[in-house]
């Protein structure tokens, strides 16, 4: 059911928004509806969100299943979107195991989580993984979005050396792999990724004094322009070769003024331009999820990545009280209190993400919202982080993937059914079809049918 | 009296002849040497028929025909000296009869430069580089943003990135101009925006600590030298408070006091926290645990960038009395809880596994292991609000720094800033149109200092201020070689000196026309080395030439080198600018940078070298008597630089002392040269037998034999400059010889042979100079400049401040060649 509170912007309303005849690449950006042409539906979009170390699998995993499901401790936050998701348990990733590599599961889970691979044991620079599913889609769509993927993630990360029992940092750093030897390592720093998607432009304006500003710089273009040509006259080739440089860009800026101006319409990002990095964690992780939202909604990408944390994280977690590092407390070794407090964490991870779904349950995207248009996957490549198990993952799928999947269900799958699958179902969801991610063997079932 | 201009001069001492060449061509030698040579080895593949690689030889008939082409028969040098001509499997010229040719030819171009018409040549527009830019908006509005930090690298040419034909301006830079221009006026007339608070993480990269469970007591107790300290430099972007939080690691043995971990900022201890490690979660129960403490505390910082410390002090004291250290522990030891095996195991394995534990408990733990981990900056608050008065003084000229402006305040305001900035008399043609600006907004309703920061942004835009553009002069000269203008050579001089804008006594200089007066620009030259903002000159001329700036991104495998870490990057920095720095204000000679036995360290590069009598975390002068060291190429720096992150390379540093001590930069290596294989070095062959079997290939050898030697002797200094006698299990060998048969054993012997041609490197360093000063690549022409120059050193006992002055005084730097003047 359509909650009837979702704010409906029908596309009718959009179109009469818009000057005829414009064609602005950033503007076509900016509603798929249009883009689009003649389909009349949104784009879907693709999410994942890792959260590192693993969680407590008994406050994880929902009783019950089907549509008569019971919200874990874990789940709890996401209370209010219990109809768009759908929880999947029984998923595995076969290949985080050790398979005779020893030590490293933390490496292993994050290089493995979207590629389903083994990777090479390696701490130097023949690292070897696979292509990840976030990118197999990124390639496909690449030519329909300003940007391909974007990867964004809230822990900085250790370029140099071991960062797990001898594999390269390169393996926990990045859970986006463009090829086997490229990983994508993400961009932390929010004002960074923002000048990414928007420009490096200041902090939005009011109409009003976009528009005095407009003019100052057209007069202050007017004024350096008109030195400009007298200057050029008295110049030889080489020198005047320079400013016919400087000529074109303040062209180039006259131009874009003059867009602006006839065009009217309002196209600047739907947030502002973060400063640098929060000092919450919480409004750091809010953030990043915004960022997402925002191009999601602008459509300059369809495709996204976030890692909440790399693995092995020390992060603390002052703010809800826990001081210790988040990796040395998952080796709880069934101490209660060192449980309870990665319960903490895990429940903290859930209601920052619980965030990111009502972001893109509020924002609408053709006929909808951009959660009816997207489906985001959470989860993590180890289950319980004491024992490094690999199998019965913790995973969720929010959204409504344009309708096609049946949500507001726990679904149950076989014992070590790969976690690719899943993707490989997803994947058919975005309209790319690979024969097989990394170790699947087959697409989930029941998905899409109750 | 009138004195002599320089100009008079500049041009005066290029028309002397110098003494070894010769006046008329030598057609003699020509016929008699030079023809035969090449009508026996060369012609049969260059004549008319097969004109092989393009050259026909038919056309060579006379002295004259070679002098004129100098492109061709300078590749045909090359060919030549290198044994690539005539090529393997022809027969072989004896060395004596290739060395005949190429004098010939070298001697014969010399005389032709020195025969050609002066020619000053032409320095294209140059834009300002970041340096530049954050450097002028700082003089001129005494505003310390450094705005440049958000534009994209400059472009390298020549070795340097002030060379205006490299120097490019795309339209997102203009952008970017546009907003840098609106940031930095408002930020000198309404002060800077205050940015929210953020945080910074700094882990810079860290040492390893050998980790001991002997205490010390005779060592450095502020931590400053050890490598349990963590250094970072941090950009603060407005004055104001700042969290600094401090993240330690390590461990520390049971019963220990909590550790006092000391910040320091820019070398002054601002605060000492206490942190208790005792009773944080850990799974061992027998040692403290550092991780997931943390402490932090609030202090006020000045904008700008600063070096961040922080280090353990007296890292040996408050250990339990039982390690023996000094100022022991007054805790309790406390008691571990008893060892509880788990349920259901065998009787023999849980007594197997308490006495492992057991074991495990009376072990000594390491006493040194309490380190700095990471440092995080989080702020800024309460930023400080309001424009400086500094900045309000450079732009109301009229006096009135807060309001009250009259009505001729605008047009003198305006006025003063288009001189500053476009560092000349300006005209009312350029400020009408800042004041039509001005008057425009001012009627929209601005209020007068929103009119002035409009007109100051327009400045900042201006071709005038982004471009040091130089005119052509009257349209009568406009064809011919010319003086450069007053102003023109004030900001050739602050360009070259301070990489920023004239100051007002520069511009008055200019103004009265008196530059040019030898005792003027002499007396300018040393005020302006003598001044702080020379620091630019030593950062963007030897930070380029000696490639310190390098170190930044130089990143030493940690395997290999675990003890390079930020403090010893910073070190090695500093020593090398401290070292440039005391040859330009001391005016020394030249020739110390090859074997000066002073330098620059603090304990920390001083370890790292292996001097034991320099104490402390401050930098000094020290006596290298009686060391390894001396002269830049023996100092870290340059030894890292010229290192692969693995391993040494006597091939790169060959290369570089060819390049900047020789004057002699090797042609680049032919395609489908085999690699070194790196995996067996030190491991199946030493590095010198591995070398030697490359230069068995003699296409490679003719370069190799030159430039391997150099580096051997230097492979006593390990890929980050510390001394060694072995590499991996062979021991060094830094003995060699050059293709002229000096031999040396070691890097004193080779200095000693590097200072045997001085000549060379005063010309070398001469010829990186007059780059630097013009911002243009040098050509043929100028080598009668670079030749003249490097000739008078000697003569001035090679003075830092001589070669400057003659640079300054030279005609390529005083004059301008026009741009219909004939090449």
């Amino acid at each position: 059911m359509t909650p009837i509170t979702r704010k409906h912007l029908p596309r009718r309303t959009l179109l009469k928004g818009m000057g005829a005849g414009v064609a602005l690449p950033f503007l076509d950006a900016m509603t798929p509806a249009f883009a689009a042409a003649g389909q009349g539906a949104s784009p879907a979009r693709l999410a994942f969100v890792y959260v590192p170390n693993g969680i407590i699998p008994s406050d994880w995993t929902p009783k019950g299943a089907g549509r008569d499901f019971e919200l874990s401790r874990i789940l709890r936050p996401l209370a209010p979107f219990r109809d768009d998701l759908l929880v999947l348990s029984g998923l595995a990733h076969h290949n985080a195991n050790a398979l005779q590599d020893g030590a490293g599961d933390h490496a292993r889970a994050a290089a493995c989580f979207l590629t389903g691979v083994h990777p090479k044991k390696t701490a130097g620079a023949d690292i070897k993984n696979g292509i990840s599913a976030d990118q197999i889609v990124a390639q496909k769509l690449a030519s329909e979005t300003r940007l391909p993927s974007l990867e964004l993630g809230c822990e900085d990360s250790r370029t140099v050396g071991n960062c797990d029992s001898g594999y390269s940092c390169a393996y926990t750093n990045s859970i986006a792999w463009r090829g086997p030897q490229t990983p994508l390592p993400p961009e932390i720093n929010p004002r960074l990724a923002f000048e990414r998607l928007f420009g490096a432009e200041d902090v939005p304006l009011d109409p009003e004094a976009r528009a005095r500003r407009a003019r100052e710089r057209r007069s202050i273009l007017d004024a350096v322009g008109a030195r400009t040509r007298e200057l050029m006259a008295t110049l030889g080739p080489g020198d005047r070769r320079k400013l016919d440089e400087y000529q074109q860009g303040i062209r180039d800026i006259e131009r874009q003024i003059e867009r602006a101006e006839k065009d009217g319409r309002d196209i600047r990002p739907t947030m502002e331009k973060p400063e640098g990095i929060p000092v919450l964690f919480a409004d750091y992780v809010k953030l990043m999820y915004d960022l997402q939202v925002a191009a999601f909604q602008a459509d300059l990408t369809r495709v996204t990545t976030m890692m909440v944390g790399r693995e092995g994280s020390l992060q603390t977690y002052p703010e809800i009280g826990v001081n210790d590092p988040h990796h040395p407390l998952t080796h709880h070794r069934n101490n209660a209190e060192w449980i309870e407090k990665v319960a903490k964490i895990n429940v903290f991870h859930m209601e920052l993400f619980a965030h990111f779904v009502a972001r893109l349950k509020t924002t609408p995207d053709g006929d909808g919202s951009l959660l009816d248009h997207s489906m985001v996957v959470y989860g993590s490549a180890i289950s319980d982080g004491d024992k490094h198990t690999h199998e019965d993952l913790p995973v969720l799928l929010a959204g409504r993937g344009d309708g096609s999947l049946k949500t507001g269900r726990h679904l149950v799958y076989a014992k070590e059914t790969p976690m690719t699958n899943l993707y490989l179902s997803l994947l058919d969801k975005m309209g790319v079809h690979p024969e097989s991610i990394g170790d699947s063997t087959g697409r989930v079932e029941h998905l899409s049918e109750v | 009296m009138v004195l002599p201009s320089l100009v008079t001069l500049a041009l005066a001492g290029l028309a002397a002849e110098p003494a070894h060449v010769a006046n008329a061509p030598s057609a003699g030698a020509f016929e008699a040497t030079v023809k035969p040579f090449l009508a026996q080895r060369c012609a049969v593949c260059h004549n008319p028929q097969v004109k092989s690689g393009g050259l026909d030889l038919a056309a060579y008939a006379t002295p004259e025909s070679i002098t004129r082409d100098p492109h061709t028969w300078d590749n045909a040098l090359v060919k030549m000296k290198t044994g690539q001509m005539p090529p393997p499997g022809f027969p072989q010229p004896a060395a004596s009869e290739v060395q005949a040719i190429t004098d010939w030819i070298e001697s014969e171009f010399a005389r032709a430069d020195e025969m050609a018409p002066p020619n000053p040549g032409r320095v294209t527009a140059r834009r300002l580089n970041r340096a530049e830019y954050d450097n002028t908006i700082r003089d001129l509005l005494a505003v310390d943003l450094r705005p440049a930090d958000d534009f994209p690298q400059d472009d390298t040419g020549y070795g340097f990135d002030n060379i205006g034909d490299v120097l490019s301006l795309s339209p997102a830079l203009m952008e970017k101009y546009m907003t840098a221009a609106s940031k930095v006026s408002r930020a000198a007339l309404f002060g800077p925006d205050a940015p929210k608070p953020s945080l910074a993480r700094l882990t810079p990269r860290t040492g390893s600590v050998p980790s001991s469970t002997v205490p010390l007591f005779d060592y450095d107790q502020t931590g400053l030298s050890l490598p349990n300290a963590l250094y970072a430099t941090h950009r603060f972007p407005v004055d104001g408070d700042y969290t600094i939080r401090v993240v330690p690691g390590g461990t520390r043995p049971l019963g220990s006091e909590p550790v006092k971990i000391a910040v320091w900022i820019d070398g002054r201890q601002v605060k000492v926290l206490e942190i208790d490690p005792a009773g944080v979660a850990t799974f061992e129960l027998d040692h403290q645990e550092l991780f997931g403490t943390q402490g932090e505390f609030r202090t006020r910082v000045t904008a700008g960038e600063h070096t961040l410390a922080a280090s353990v002090l007296r890292l040996y004291e408050g250990l339990p009395a039982s390690y023996g250290g000094p100022n022991p522990s007054k805790r309790p030891v406390p008691q571990v809880p008893e060892f509880k095996p788990r349920e259901g195991l065998p009787p023999e394995r849980v007594e197997a596994i308490r006495r492992r534990v057991e074991a495990r408990r009376a072990e000594k733990k390491p006493v040194n292991a309490a380190r700095v981990s990471r440092l995080d900056v989080i702020g800024p608050y309460e930023p400080a609000t309001g424009p400086k008065e500094a900045s309000l003084r450079k732009v109301y000229v009229c006096g009135h720094l807060r309001g009250g402006h009259g009505s001729g305040c605008a047009k003198r305001i305006v006025a003063s800033l288009a001189r500053q900035a476009y560092r000349r008399p300006v005209t009312a043609r350029d400020t009408a149109p800042l004041l039509r600006l001005f008057t425009s907004v001012r009627k929209g309703g601005a209020s007068f200092e929103d009119a002035t920061a409009l007109a100051l942004q327009a400045v900042l835009v201006s071709p005038d201020f982004l471009f040091r553009i130089e005119g052509d002069g009257e349209a009568g000269t406009a064809g011919a070689a010319h003086a450069i203008g007053p102003y023109e050579l004030a900001s050739r001089l602050s360009y070259f000196l301070w990489s920023s804008m004239p100051d007002e006594e520069l511009l008055r200089c200019a103004e009265r026309n008196t530059l040019r007066k030898p005792e003027v620009l002499a007396a300018q030259v040393r005020r302006m080395l003598a001044d702080g903002k020379a620091q630019a000159f030593v950062e963007g001329f030897a930070g380029q030439w000696l490639q310190f700036r390098g170190l930044e991104s130089a990143s030493p495998d940690r395997e290999r080198y675990p003890d390079f870490d930020n403090n010893l990057r910073l070190s090695m920095r500093r020593e090398t600018e401290l070292f440039f720095e005391s040859l330009v204000r001391e005016d020394r000679s030249i020739l110390d940078l090859i074997d000066a036995k002073y330098s620059f360290m603090n304990e920390r590069l001083a370890r790292h070298y292996g001097i034991p009598w320099v104490k402390g975390p401050e930098f000094r002068r020290v006596d290298l008597t009686g060391t390894e060291r001396g002269g830049v190429i023996t100092q870290a720096s340059v030894l890292t630089v010229s290192s692969y992150a693995t391993r040494t390379s006597p091939v790169l540093r060959g290369k570089w002392v060819l390049e900047n001590v020789l004057n002699a930069p090797p042609p680049d290596p032919p395609a489908g040269v085999p690699r070194l294989d790196e995996a067996t070095v030190g491991a199946s062959a030493s590095m010198r037998q591995q070398m030697e079997a490359h230069r068995t290939n003699p296409t490679c050898a003719s370069c190799h034999v030159r430039m391997d030697p150099l580096g051997f002797g230097l492979e006593n200094y390990d890929a980050i400059g510390a001394w060694r006698t072995q590499d991996g299990k062979f021991p060094i060998d830094p003995a060699g010889a050059l293709p002229d048969g000096r031999s040396f054993h070691g890097p004193e012997e080779l200095k000693a042979i590097l200072k045997q041609d001085r000549d060379a490197f005063a010309q070398g360093l001469t010829e990186k100079l007059l780059t630097y000063a013009l911002g243009r690549g040098l050509e043929r022409y100028d080598k009668k400049t670079v030749r003249a120059i490097a000739g008078r050193l000697p003569a001035r006992d090679y003075r830092f401040s001589a070669l400057v002055l003659e640079i300054v005084s030279s005609l390529p730097f005083q004059m301008r060649k026009g741009e219909r003047s004939p090449s």
